[in-house]
């Protein structure tokens, strides 16, 4: 038996597909249901309280019932066998463009830009394929959960939170809406990687990419006044007064609200400090991404709780930039105080998350506030700590059951959990992986 | 902006010190000075890293030992061996040594990186395009990166010649050219050389070749007229021999693109292929065999694992991503597997960046290799070091930590493969290019503003 085939058979709860064979929905659990899972004598770290020696975890109904380090197995479950294995809490990428994109090249599977300047009324979760091979490659790395959105334009539209599982993107959802995108005007050249709405091409002057970019930022605000005006004008609205809708308009209520978080996709201390102002005018609810050189602005962002979404750490700093920019810029933020989390703005290599959040342990940033960073943080930026990102008794059973820390890229996943429901550790890549390995060898 | 060039004007004040050690440095005087005046410590004659758990590659892990290192060369390497009066001591305890890491494709330094206006262009050469003061460059030292495969782009079936070079930073052009190292060539095939994803403007032509079966054509049109050349020079040569005093034959028309060509149907240059699909990399094996070369390795090689064996049996390295996949059509079938599967079939294997990014920790993506298809840590290690450097043929010199090799090294802070592993120190040829001690870093950066312009503005408030 293969090592890959192994793993997959570990999983007690599985019904194994033929290698090969014909393959149901990618996402979707293939699973019979048991009453309960029991993983016995693991390490557990729970992330929001101290890690567990010879832990036991319960999984029922959906739900973590029960963890700690005196929890009787109920004989009813299905146990599984911990001994030299940790149990994690699933990882959240906080920004990616799963189920949006498939093959980048093929222009048919992407759904990740819309036409346009304003799009806040375009809900990612709507396009989201929940069948795409892309989400099992990258929730068997551990990341059960992710932050889904388009990009480009000014306002990208509404960024979901899902759970990478479901028959439908109904299914998938943790919350359908979770934040508004908004790409924030740059003047461009701040190297790769960065977010930050760049334009302008290499033939406009400094002074007409000056403009551009003043032109841009009026614009965006602009569009929040009239948003604020939209609401306040339907607040104040009776019943019978006629009114019309628009529904780019309806979609900014809850920003302008500060009811639906902002995720403001940036580059530059000059983009942050723009996003404070507007932020100021408009009582937004902030959360920055990206944001490289929020190192800068650490304190200010730590006094004023403003919480920031770093990464990818595997991106080039600016020509002008400390080489290790990237690595250590999430680093300094915790120290401060500014809650971080992750994200890979990625869809094909989600699966790094983890090691994204590696090379900044590798420079300076604590390991335990890595891991909160990957789990609790995001789940916290979006209002659904209740729910996931860390393992507690009532909270959703995304469990990772792993042979050592995520973040090692030498670790592997052993089992995994999605609402309670365990998952085969198989995707595309392994199913080509096992065909070829078994192919004959040849002489040639 | 001003304040990169004082954290480097500032690195020039400091000699050369063991990593990690904690040492103050001088505060910053020129503040005028240029990236170029980054300082490159002159090689000690003498040197010795003690104590330091050093991971050969070629003969195994010594947990705690010596390497001595004499006029750039390593002179010994173990557990007992006596460090030498007078050497420059490098404290490497509780840090790991690993070889020099060798990126087998990259693009950092070269200015220009595709002649893309035919599809052969054998001719032309990147070490006429190389840039020493490439950003690049220094931040891969900063990854332990001692040695890179310069290649041209992907655009043509047959690229312009490569350069292999060392990361000599900071030092003129021409010392980045790694002495020796056997000339090569780029070759590609597929989506790029078809020009697939290209948006063709309103009355732009289509290049030829626009289907893999083109590329072959291609390929055998160039070689069979390169054997033709070299006939025409065999027979000069035999004419010029036996010609009368006064009778010299007149010469064949020198053309530099068959030159090159000739040069590897001579065996003389390296064929490294740029590839993705199985289907490809057949064909490229079945051209090579009929015009008696060796493909040195393949590039990419994304469906490998598809036909390891051919590429095992036909003597060929395959250099690969370790998880790059589903960016085009044909990386749909790329599988993370491969580097490990392809190992496993008897392929030397190569981990690349083809990135100035992914270049900067490539040690992490050789760790993948293991954790898609189990390799060993040696094995990972080798798709670093020792397997691009045979590669290349270079592999006298670098690629493993040997008595009589290049004194190229990676100093890490812990074990290469752990998640917070980081490069503290990165020698060539003895000499430290990259020391984080003394480097530009965020930290140093933001101690800088704290000096100059005081505590709180080191994070500016915005009220």
């Amino acid at each position: 038996m293969t090592k890959a085939r192994m793993r997959i058979a570990e999983c007690g709860v599985v019904v194994i597909g033929l290698v090969g064979g014909a393959l149901p929905a990618q996402s979707t659990p293939q699973t019979t249901k048991a009453d309960a899972i029991v993983i016995r004598n693991a390490t557990i770290v729970p992330v929001t309280s101290a890690r567990i020696q010879n832990g036991t975890i319960v999984l029922r109904n959906g739900r973590i019932e029960a963890v700690g380090a005196n929890v009787n197995a109920p004989s009813d479950a299905t146990v599984i066998d911990g001994t030299g294995l940790f149990v994690y809490p699933g990882m959240i990428d906080a920004g990616t463009q799963l189920g949006l994109t498939e093959i980048g090249s093929v222009p048919g599977g992407e759904d990740t830009q819309e036409i346009g300047d304003f799009n806040p009324h375009n809900v990612a979760v709507t396009a989201v394929n929940p069948h795409s091979e892309l989400i099992p490659v990258t929730r068997v790395n551990g990341v059960t959960t992710a932050i889904t959105s388009a990009e480009g334009g000014l306002i990208s539209g509404q960024a979901g939170l899902i759970d990478l599982m479901g028959w439908t993107p109904t299914d998938m959802a943790v919350r359908r809406q979770a934040a508004m995108v908004v790409n924030y005007p740059s003047l461009g050249g701040g190297g790769f990687g960065g977010g930050g709405g760049r334009f302008g091409g290499g033939d406009q002057s400094d002074a007409e990419r000056r403009a551009e970019l003043d032109r841009r930022t009026r614009a965006l605000r602009s569009y929040f006044a009239d948003a604020k005006a939209y609401a306040d004008v339907k607040a104040r609205a009776t019943n019978s007064g006629a009114r019309k809708v628009n529904q780019a308009m309806e979609a900014m209520i809850p920003v302008i609200r500060g009811e639906m978080p902002v995720i403001f996709d940036v580059t530059t201390a000059d983009q942050i400090r723009g996003v404070l102002a507007l932020a100021d005018t408009f009582k937004l609810k902030v959360v920055l991404r990206g944001a490289r050189e929020a190192w800068r602005l650490a304190d200010t962002l730590a006094m004023r709780r403003i919480p920031v979404i770093v990464g990818p750490t595997t991106s080039v700093p600016g020509a002008e930039d400390p080489y290790d920019m990237t690595y250590a810029n999430p680093g300094v933020l915790a120290r401060a105080g500014v809650k971080i989390a992750f994200q890979t703005s990625d869809a094909a290599n989600s699966r790094n998350l983890p090691y994204n959040a590696a090379l900044a342990v590798a420079y300076g940033l604590d390991a335990d506030a890595a891991l909160r960073a990957l789990t609790i943080n995001a789940a916290e930026m979006f209002g659904v700590a209740d729910r996931i990102g860390s393992l507690e008794p009532g909270k959703v059973a995304n469990v990772v059951v792993t042979t050592g820390d995520p973040m090692d890229v030498r670790s592997v996943v052993r089992h995994l959990f999605i609402r309670g429901q365990s998952l085969p550790l198989d995707d595309r890549h392994t199913r080509l992986y096992e065909q070829f390995r078994a192919r004959p060898r040849t002489g040639s | 902006m001003r304040t990169i060039a004082m954290v480097l004007a500032a690195a020039a004040f400091t000699a050369t010190a063991t990593p990690g050690t904690a040492q103050q440095r001088p505060a910053p005087r020129d503040t005028t000075t240029k990236r170029l005046s980054y300082p490159v410590p002159p090689a000690a004659r003498l040197v010795a890293i003690t104590n330091a758990t050093i991971m050969t590659v070629a003969k195994g892990t010594i947990p705690k030992g010596t390497i001595v290192i004499r006029d750039g060369k390593i002179a010994a390497v173990g557990a007992d061996v006596a460090v030498p009066a007078g050497a420059q001591v490098i404290d490497g305890n509780g840090k790991f040594v690993i070889p020099g890491i060798v990126d087998a494709h990259s693009h950092s330094a070269a200015e220009a990186i595709n002649e893309g206006t035919q599809s052969i262009t054998a001719q032309v050469r990147m070490e006429d395009v190389l840039r020493q003061d490439a950003l690049g460059l220094y931040r891969e030292l900063a990854g332990g990166v001692t040695t890179l495969n310069i290649l041209h782009g992907s655009a043509n079936t047959i690229g312009g010649q490569n350069a292999t070079v060392k990361v000599r930073w900071g030092l003129p052009a021409d010392s980045l050219l790694f002495e020796g190292a056997p000339p090569g060539i780029k070759f590609a095939l597929g989506e790029n050389v078809r020009q697939t994803n290209r948006t063709v403007l309103p009355g732009q032509e289509r290049r030829y070749p626009r289907t893999r079966m083109g590329v072959e054509e291609l390929l055998r049109d160039a070689f069979t007229r390169a054997q033709e050349y070299r006939r025409e020079w065999q027979a000069y040569e035999r004419a010029r021999k036996s010609a009368k005093k006064g009778q010299a034959p007149v010469p064949p028309k020198r053309d530099l693109q068959l030159d090159a060509l000739v040069e590897v149907l001579e065996g003389k240059r390296l064929v490294h292929c740029h590839s993705y699909r199985a289907d490809e990399i057949l064909m490229m094996l079945q051209v090579a065999k009929d015009f008696g070369f060796r493909v040195a390795s393949f590039q990419h090689v994304l469906e490998g694992y598809k036909v390891a064996d051919e590429i095992a049996a036909a003597g060929s390295g395959a250099s690969t991503f370790a998880d790059n996949w589903a960016y085009k059509l044909e990386a749909w079938d790329a599988i993370p597997h491969n580097a490990a599967l392809m190992a496993e079939r008897g392929v030397r294997v190569s981990i690349n960046s083809d990135s100035d990014e992914r270049a900067r920790r490539l040690y992490q993506e050789a760790a993948k290799a293991m954790h898609y298809g189990g390799a060993s840590e040696e094995e990972a290690l080798k798709m670093i070091t020792l397997h691009p450097a045979w590669q290349l043929g270079i592999d006298k010199r670098v690629g493993s930590i040997e008595v009589g090799k290049d004194a190229d090294l990676a100093i890490f802070n812990g074990h290469p493969f752990a998640p917070a592993a980081r490069v503290e120190m990165t020698l060539i040829d003895g000499r430290v290019f990259f020391d984080r001690n003394t480097a530009p870093t965020l930290e140093y950066l933001m101690e800088l503003i704290r000096q100059q312009q005081g505590p709180r503005q080191v994070t500016e408030v915005v009220p």
